[in-house]
């Protein structure tokens, strides 16, 4: 059930987002939080579902001149295959170095 | 395909389109509902129709007054600050209906907000498009009031 596997996985799959991200994006700051817990239960996740709702906070320079659904497309874009496997959504909050200096 | 598993056990699914409609007034627009299920339409011409007809429309799992997810919910709460008709579709019911709207705006998640005919996008863009403001230009002389509740 949530959260009995969570440190014996040998790559969970926020270290895999982590590592997409981070080499894409060059993010200066990476926050990956799981807030699954928060949705167990949820209308379309299956019972024994883990990792399936997480936040994310990105800074990177490659966000500069990307209006928000083009920096979400960003992200989504690199979080394809974990989407298609079992991910179910993302909050995220991707901003510029020099929005987030402010 | 990501929600595909647990869909099928899924009470609300009736097959169908199911569709609601929340307006601020009255003066509700009852020929704008797709009732035409059976028509020679494509679904993928449905929705995009619907998101041409509607000034301000959500794709969400399940209803405004019943949203079965938080991101949905956060979606509509922040639209009905602004007094504006809200045109609701609920994904949930039909995984068709879910899979046009994927492809229509090659958007992965839902809730997903089309205003003026144009992809918005979902929960994080249309907060954070409330709190920084935007939302009240572009939803533009149909906002009635906004701005009030711009905390959290």
């Amino acid at each position: 059930m949530m959260g009995s596997r969570g440190t014996s996985v040998v790559l969970s799959r926020a270290a895999r987002m982590r590592q997409k991200l981070q080499s894409a994006l060059e993010a200066s700051a990476l926050d990956i939080e799981d807030v699954s817990y928060q949705h167990a239960g949820h209308a379309a996740v299956k019972d024994n579902a883990n990792e399936t709702h997480f936040n994310i906070k990105v800074i990177s320079p490659k966000f500069e001149g990307q209006n928000l659904v083009k920096r979400h497309r960003m992200v989504y874009d690199l979080l394809t295959d974990e989407l298609n496997s079992g991910l179910h959504a993302i909050s995220i909050v991707a901003k510029t170095p020099t929005e987030s200096g402010s | 395909m990501t929600y595909s598993s647990g869909i099928s056990g899924d009470s609300n699914a009736n097959g169908g389109t199911s569709a609601t409609r929340v307006t601020a007034d009255t003066d509700t627009h009852q020929d704008f509902q797709p009732t035409s299920k059976g028509s020679d339409m494509s679904l993928q011409d449905i929705v995009a129709q619907d998101i041409k007809e509607n000034p301000v429309i959500i794709f969400m799992k399940g209803y405004p007054e019943a949203p079965r997810c938080g991101f949905s919910a956060l979606a509509v709460k922040v639209l009905q600050q602004y007094g504006v008709s809200i045109t609701a579709r609920d994904i949930l019911s039909n995984m068709k209906l879910k899979e046009s709207v994927k492809a229509h705006s090659n958007w992965p998640t839902f809730p997903q907000i089309f205003i003026n005919g144009e992809f918005v996008g979902g929960s994080d863009i249309i907060l954070s498009m409330h709190q920084k403001g935007e939302l009240k230009d572009l939803l533009g002389d149909s906002a009635q009031k906004g701005e009030q509740d711009s905390a959290q």
